[in-house]
C-alpha cells in the first residue's frame, strides 16, 4: 500500500503543492510569529538587564491603597540618609520626564505614540554610554541619544530648542550616548541640577538607584537600607527589579503574540478547508481506482492509511516550507518595524527548536485532521465502484444542510448579540458566538449557492451568452464544492467586513459623539497618547482676551475596591462652557472637593447611586472617602467613567506629575475665531508638541485613531485572501481536469481556445464573488449585531464602510480571475483527441 | 500485399459513381501521412493516403484495431494534424490553417457524433442540441430544428440533462447536435459503439435517411459490418492504407472482406 501512496503523491504532485501551499502559508503565521516573539524578547530582556545596570537596589514608595495602587513618591531627601548606610557605594535618585528635542527641520522629534524620555545626565552612571562629546553643565545643554539624534538630523554642537519638563528653552547639544533598544521612545539628558528642577519640582521621584560597595550582596544591602527608610518606602534588590521587569514584558508578549496567533489560526481554518476541498476531488477522481484496490482485496484501513499517508507527506511538505516563509516574513516584520517606527528589535532572528517543533506539528496536524473525511469517505468506497463507467457524485439534498446552518448562524448571532448586550460584556461568549455563526454560514452555505451565482453571472450571460452559461452550470455543478472552495474568502472577507463595521461605528459614534456633546471653539491636545500638555499652556490661554473660558482636564488614576480606571479632572465652572454633559441624575454643579461624577454604565456595573460615600484611594491620597455627587449620561467628548474635582486632583498629585491632558478653549463673545486661534498658535508654539484643532479637526482626530490598528487587521487578513486564491485555483485545476472530456468536445464542436479561457475564468469569478457575498452578508452582519449589542455602551451610531464594501466585491472579481489564469492556459492547452478520448 | 483482386485502391480521379453526373466533393485528402514517435518507436498511422469523400453520401471507414480509420477520420475532421499530405473539406484546404480558423471551421462546417455521445452533462437535450448555434452566435432555424428532434423523436426528452437519459437517446441528442447547424460533413466515430442492437439500428436508419432526405454527407468511422452495410461505401483501411474501397455494400459482402483480412498475412 505504501507504494499506492506513492504513486499517488507522484500522480498528483501539483495539486498536493498547491494543498501544501495553503498549509505554508498558515503554518508561516505561526512561525513568523513565534520567530518575532522570541527576537521581542531577547530585545526586551536586553534592554531590561541594560536599564537595572548598576542597579542592586530600589528604594521606591510602596504601594498606594495595595494592590496595583500607583506607588507613593520618594522624597529627594532620602538620598543623603542612604549614602550614609554601610555597604552602599552609589546613590542615584530615578529623575526622569518628559523631554523632547526639535530637529532640524524644527519640529518636535517623536516617533508616532511613543514617549519622550529625560534623564539625568551623570559620568559614572552604567545605564548608558557616552560616545562623542561632553556630559551638559547647565540648563542649557543636553546630551542625546544616539538613534534620537540622527532622527532629529543634528548632531554634537548644534544648537536646537527642547521641551524640559515644563519649560521650553533653546539648548545647545554637547553630547551623544548610547542606550539599549528604545523601541521607538526619545531620549534627552540633562544636567542634574536641571532635572531636579524640572523632573522633581517637588523634591519627589519615583524610586532611587543604590550601587553596592564590592564585596556586598543585593540582599544585605536591601536589609542594611531598609532599616533607615521611613514609612511607605521599600528597598527591593536589583534582581527582584529585573523580575518584575521581564514578567511585565512578558505579560505584553503574551498579548501581542496571542493577537498574531488568532491570525494563523484564522489562516489555518481557512486553509484546512483547502485540504479538504483537494483532497475530497482528488478521492472523487480515483474512485474507479480506490474502488479497484477494494475489489483486489485491499482493506478499508489499508485504503484510509494510503490517503492519510498522503496527507502526512503533505502536512509535513506544507510546514517545512512554511517554516522558510515563516522566518523570511519575520525578516520582512523587523525591516518594516524598522523603515515604519524607527525601533529596531535586534540584529538576529532567534529560531529556535519549540518554534520549529510547533510549526511542524501544527501544520501537519491540520493537514491531517483535514483529510479524514475525504479519507473515510475514499475508505467507504465500495470495490463494485470500479466496474462502473461513471461514478457519479452522490448529490444529496441541500435542505437538511442549509436547515442546519441556518439554524447555527440564529444561534450564533443570538448568542452574540445577547451577550454584547450586557453591561459586563461576556467576550469569551461572544466569541463562541461569532464563531457559531461563522460555522453556520460555512454548513449552509451550499443552499445559497444557486441564487447567488445566479445573479453573480447574470451579467456575463447577457454579455456573452452560451459561454457564461456554461461557466454558471459548472459552478452550479456541485454545489457542496463551489461552496467549500468559495469558504476560504468567506471567512477573511466576514472578518474584515465586520471589523470593519465596528471600527467605522466607533469612529461614527465618536466623531458625532464628540461634535454633539463638544461646544468649545478649540482643542489643545498632544497627538499621540503618552506626552500631555504642559500645565502653563493653560496659564497662558487663560490671559487671552479672545478665550471665554478655559478647561484644563487632566488625569489621575482612582481606585476603588478592584474598579480602577484614570478619573478626569477638571472644574466644574470652565467644563460645563466648554461641554454639553447631559446628567441622568444630580448636578453638575455637584462636583465639588469629595463629590465626584460617575457615568450611567460605571454606575450601573458598581451599583453605585447617589449619595453613596466609597473608600477609594486617589493618587497619592490613600483610603480617601469619596461621594457620588451625581450620574452623567455615558459621553464619546469625554471619554472618562469618572471626574473629580481640580482641587481633589491637586492635592492627589504633586506639583511636578501635574500635566493636562487637553485644554479646551470657548471664545469669549464677540471674539474672533480665527485671532484667537492664531493667539493660541503663539501660546503653543515653544511645546512644539502641543496642536491646535478646531471642534471638527478635534472630533475626526478622536474617531481615527482607530485606522492604524485596522490597517494593521487588513495586513493581517490579507494572508487569508492569498490561500482564498489558492484555493480556487486548486480547486479550478481539479474540476478542469474533472471535465476534460467534456472541454475536448466543447473544442471539438467550435468552442475557440478565448472562449474556452472565458468560460474557466467566469467560473472562477462566480465562485470569488459568491464567497464574498456571503463572507461580506456574515461580516455585516455580525458587525451591527455587535453594534446594537455595545450601543448602551455609547457605540450608538451605525458606519457601514459602503467604499470598502464595493472595493471587497470588486477586489474579489479579480480574485477569481487571478485565480482562473493557470487552470484556463492548461485547459487551452488540452490536446481536443486526448481530451476526447479519455475515459 | 492485396490478397483480393476484387478492388483496387482508386485514386481521387477514378470515380465509379454510377450516377451520370460526377458528384460534388466534400472532403478530399491528397497524399495524407501520419506518423507518431521517431525512430524505432515510430508508428505510421497513415502512409501516403489519397481519398475523397462524395456529398450526400454516407461513407464507411472500417479496419482492424491499429489500422488508422480513425486516425484518418481525426486529420480529415481537422481534430488531428496530419504530418504530411493535404486535407481540403468543402473547398477549403485546411493543412496550414490555425487552430483559431480550424476551430470556426469544426463550428460552422462540421459536425460529430461520438462513441461516448459527449453531451454536456450541466445542459439539457435541449441546449445541447443548440450548444454548437449558441457559441457560434447563430440563430437557430426553428423549422429546422423541429424537422431534426421530429425525425430522432426526441421532443418529449427536451427538458431532461443527459443523466435522465439513456444511452440511445443520449446518441440521438448527439445525432441532433451534430445537424442542426446543416454541417457540411457529419462525422461519427464509432456512433453504436455502446449501444446495444436495436438502439444502434434506429441510429443508424437516422443516419441513413438524413443522406437520403436531407442530403447529408456522413463519414462514419465503425467496426460493426451491421453498421457498414447502411453505407453507400465502404473503404477498409490495413496499415494506414487503403486496400479496398466497396460501393454498395451488403452485409455478406462486408463480412466476406473482413473475414479475408483475418487471414494470416505472409507477405508485407
Amino acid at each position: 500500500m505504501r507504494r499506492v501512496t506513492l504513486r499517488g503523491l507522484q500522480g498528483h504532485l501539483v495539486r498536493l503543492l498547491l494543498t501544501a501551499a495553503a498549509v505554508m502559508l498558515g503554518v508561516s503565521f505561526v512561525t513568523g510569529t513565534f520567530v518575532l516573539r522570541d527576537s521581542f524578547d531577547r530585545a526586551l530582556t536586553g534592554l531590561v538587564a541594560g536599564s537595572t545596570a548598576g542597579l542592586d537596589v530600589s528604594v521606591r514608595g510602596t504601594r498606594i491603597g495595595g494592590g496595583d495602587g500607583t506607588r507613593a513618591p520618594v522624597s529627594l531627601e532620602l538620598v543623603d540618609t542612604l549614602s550614609a548606610v554601610p555597604g552602599v557605594a552609589r546613590v542615584t535618585p530615578d529623575l526622569q520626564g518628559v523631554a523632547i528635542i526639535a530637529g532640524s527641520d524644527g519640529n518636535a522629534v517623536r516617533t508616532n505614540g511613543a514617549p519622550g524620555l529625560g534623564f539625568a545626565f551623570a559620568d559614572d552612571d552604567p545605564a548608558f554610554k557616552l560616545i562623542a562629546g561632553r556630559g551638559p553643565t547647565h540648563a542649557d545643554e543636553v546630551v542625546v541619544e544616539t538613534v534620537t539624534l540622527d532622527k532629529a538630523g543634528l548632531g554634537v554642537g548644534d544648537r536646537t530648542r527642547a521641551v524640559i519638563g515644563a519649560t521650553t528653552r533653546p539648548v545647545t547639544i554637547t553630547g551623544e550616548v548610547e542606550f539599549g533598544v528604545l523601541f521607538g521612545a526619545t531620549a534627552v539628558l540633562v544636567d542634574q541640577a536641571t532635572a531636579v528642577r524640572e523632573f522633581a519640582p517637588d523634591g519627589t521621584v519615583a524610586s532611587i538607584t543604590i550601587g553596592a560597595q564590592p564585596g556586598v550582596s543585593q540582599g544585605e544591602l536591601a536589609t542594611a537600607v531598609a532599616d533607615v527608610l521611613p514609612d511607605a518606602t521599600e528597598a527591593v534588590t536589583g534582581a527582584a527589579v529585573n523580575a518584575e521587569h521581564e514578567s511585565a514584558v512578558q505579560q505584553g508578549l503574551g498579548y501581542a503574540t496571542t493577537f498574531l496567533l488568532v491570525f494563523a489560526g484564522v489562516a489555518l481554518f481557512v486553509g484546512a478547508f483547502i485540504i479538504a476541498n483537494t483532497f475530497t476531488m482528488l478521492i472523487g477522481q480515483r474512485a474507479r481506482e480506490l474502488a479497484l484496490l477494494r475489489a483486489l482485496g485491499a482493506s478499508r484501513n489499508q485504503v484510509l492509511g494510503s490517503v492519510m499517508g498522503e496527507a502526512a507527506v503533505v502536512g509535513v511538505v506544507g510546514s517545512v516550507l512554511g517554516m522558510g516563509l515563516g522566518i523570511l516574513v519575520a525578516h520582512g516584520a523587523k525591516a518594516a518595524i524598522r523603515a515604519l517606527l524607527g525601533v529596531d528589535i535586534g540584529s538576529d532572528l532567534p529560531v529556535t527548536s519549540a518554534t520549529l517543533l510547533i510549526s511542524l506539528a501544527v501544520g501537519t496536524l491540520v493537514t491531517m485532521v483535514s483529510a479524514i473525511l475525504p479519507a473515510r469517505r475514499a475508505a467507504r468506497t465500495a470495490p463494485v465502484a470500479a466496474m462502473r463507467a461513471d461514478t457519479p457524485i452522490a448529490q444529496k439534498g441541500l435542505r437538511r444542510r442549509g436547515t442546519a446552518g441556518g439554524v447555527l448562524l440564529l444561534v450564533g448571532a443570538g448568542v452574540l448579540g445577547s451577550s454584547v448586550a450586557r453591561d459586563d460584556v461576556p467576550w469569551v461568549l461572544a466569541g463562541i458566538g461569532s464563531f457559531v455563526a461563522v460555522i453556520g454560514m460555512l454548513v449552509g452555505a451550499p443552499l445559497f449557492t444557486r441564487p447567488v451565482v445566479r445573479v453573480v453571472a447574470w451579467p456575463f450571460v447577457v454579455v456573452s451568452g452560451v459561454v457564461a452559461r456554461l461557466a454558471r452550470q459548472n459552478a452550479l455543478r456541485v454545489p457542496r464544492r463551489t461552496a467549500a472552495t468559495a469558504s476560504a474568502l468567506m471567512i477573511g472577507l466576514a472578518l474584515v467586513a465586520g471589523i470593519s463595521v465596528l471600527a467605522q461605528s466607533v469612529k461614527a459614534s465618536v466623531t458625532e459623539g464628540v461634535s454633539n456633546e463638544l461646544t468649545s471653539d478649540f482643542v489643545l491636545t498632544v497627538s499621540g497618547g503618552v506626552s500631555t500638555v504642559p500645565p502653563t499652556v493653560a496659564e497662558d490661554a487663560r490671559t487671552l482676551a479672545q478665550a471665554g473660558s478655559v478647561a484644563a482636564v487632566s488625569l489621575v488614576p482612582v481606585t476603588i475596591g478592584d474598579f480602577s480606571t484614570p478619573a478626569a479632572a477638571v472644574e466644574a465652572g470652565p467644563i460645563s462652557e466648554n461641554f454639553r454633559i447631559s446628567m441622568s441624575e444630580g448636578r453638575l454643579a455637584s462636583l465639588k472637593d469629595d463629590h465626584v461624577l460617575v457615568d450611567h454604565s460605571t454606575a450601573a456595573t458598581q451599583g453605585w447611586r447617589v449619595g453613596d460615600t466609597l473608600i477609594a484611594t486617589v493618587g497619592t491620597l490613600g483610603k480617601h472617602e469619596l461621594v457620588i455627587g451625581a450620574i452623567y449620561k455615558d459621553s464619546q467628548a469625554f471619554s472618562s467613567h469618572v471626574i473629580v474635582d481640580r482641587g481633589l486632583y491637586e492635592a492627589a498629585v504633586p506639583l511636578g506629575l501635574r500635566v493636562d491632558r487637553e485644554i479646551f478653549i470657548t471664545a469669549a463673545p464677540g471674539a474672533d475665531q480665527t485671532e484667537l486661534r492664531a493667539a493660541l498658535l503663539d501660546i503653543v508654539r515653544p511645546y512644539l508638541v502641543v496642536s491646535v484643532q478646531d471642534k471638527d479637526e478635534f472630533a475626526k482626530a478622536e474617531g481615527g485613531a482607530i485606522d492604524n490598528l485596522l490597517n494593521l487587521l487588513y495586513v493581517l487578513l490579507f494572508f487569508s485572501v492569498v490561500i482564498a486564491v489558492l484555493g480556487i485555483v486548486n480547486t479550478l485545476a481539479l474540476s478542469v481536469l474533472e471535465r476534460t472530456r467534456e472541454i475536448g468536445l466543447l473544442r471539438a464542436i467550435g468552442l475557440q481556445r478565448r472562449q474556452l479561457g472565458a468560460m474557466i475564468t467566469i467560473e472562477a469569478i462566480a465562485t470569488a464573488v459568491f464567497g464574498a457575498v456571503l463572507g461580506t452578508v456574515l461580516g455585516l452582519g455580525l458587525g451591527v449585531a455587535l453594534q446594537r449589542g455595545l450601543e448602551s455602551q455609547g457605540l450608538n451610531t451605525l458606519g457601514i464602510p459602503w467604499g470598502l464594501i464595493v472595493i471587497m466585491l470588486m477586489a474579489s472579481v479579480l480574485v477569481g480571475v487571478l485565480a482562473a489564469v493557470a487552470p484556463a492556459i492548461r485547459s487551452t492547452r488540452l490536446v481536443i483527441l486526448g481530451a476526447i478520448n479519455r475515459v | 500485399m492485396m490478397t483480393s483482386g476484387t478492388t483496387t485502391v482508386r485514386p481521387p480521379d477514378e470515380s465509379t459513381e454510377s450516377a451520370g453526373e460526377r458528384d460534388k466533393i466534400a472532403a478530399r485528402a491528397i497524399g495524407l501521412t501520419k506518423t507518431y514517435g521517431d525512430g524505432q518507436a515510430r508508428v505510421t498511422a497513415l502512409d501516403h493516403v489519397d481519398v475523397e469523400f462524395a456529398s450526400g453520401r454516407l461513407t464507411a471507414i472500417m479496419g482492424p484495431s491499429g489500422s488508422g480509420k480513425s486516425t484518418l477520420m481525426h486529420c480529415m475532421a481537422a481534430l488531428d494534424t496530419p504530418t504530411a499530405g493535404r486535407v481540403i473539406i468543402d473547398g477549403v484546404d485546411i493543412t496550414h490553417l490555425k487552430d483559431k480558423a480550424l476551430t470556426r471551421l469544426r463550428r460552422d462546417r462540421l459536425g460529430f457524433v461520438f462513441q461516448a455521445y459527449n453531451l454536456i452533462p450541466t445542459l439539457t437535450a435541449h441546449e445541447n442540441i443548440t450548444l454548437p448555434m449558441d457559441i457560434a452566435g447563430a440563430n437557430v432555424e426553428s423549422g429546422w430544428f423541429d424537422t431534426v428532434i421530429d425525425t430522432l423523436g426526441i421532443r418529449d426528452r427536451l427538458t431532461h440533462r443527459p443523466d435522465e437519459l439513456s444511452g440511445g437517446q443520449q446518441q440521438r441528442v448527439a445525432c441532433a447536435r451534430a445537424l442542426l447547424g446543416r454541417p457540411a460533413i457529419v462525422f461519427a466515430d464509432e456512433p453504436t459503439g455502446n449501444l446495444d442492437s436495436r438502439a444502434s439500428a434506429e441510429i443508424l436508419s437516422f443516419l441513413r435517411a438524413s443522406v437520403d432526405d436531407f442530403g447529408q454527407t456522413i463519414v462514419m468511422v465503425t467496426h460493426d459490418p451491421s453498421a457498414a452495410s447502411y453505407a453507400d461505401r465502404v473503404i477498409f483501411l490495413v496499415d494506414g492504407r487503403i486496400v479496398h474501397d466497396i460501393a454498395d455494400p451488403t452485409m455478406p459482402v462486408v463480412l466476406a472482406y473482413i473475414q479475408e483480412l483475418d487471414q494470416p498475412r505472409v507477405e508485407v
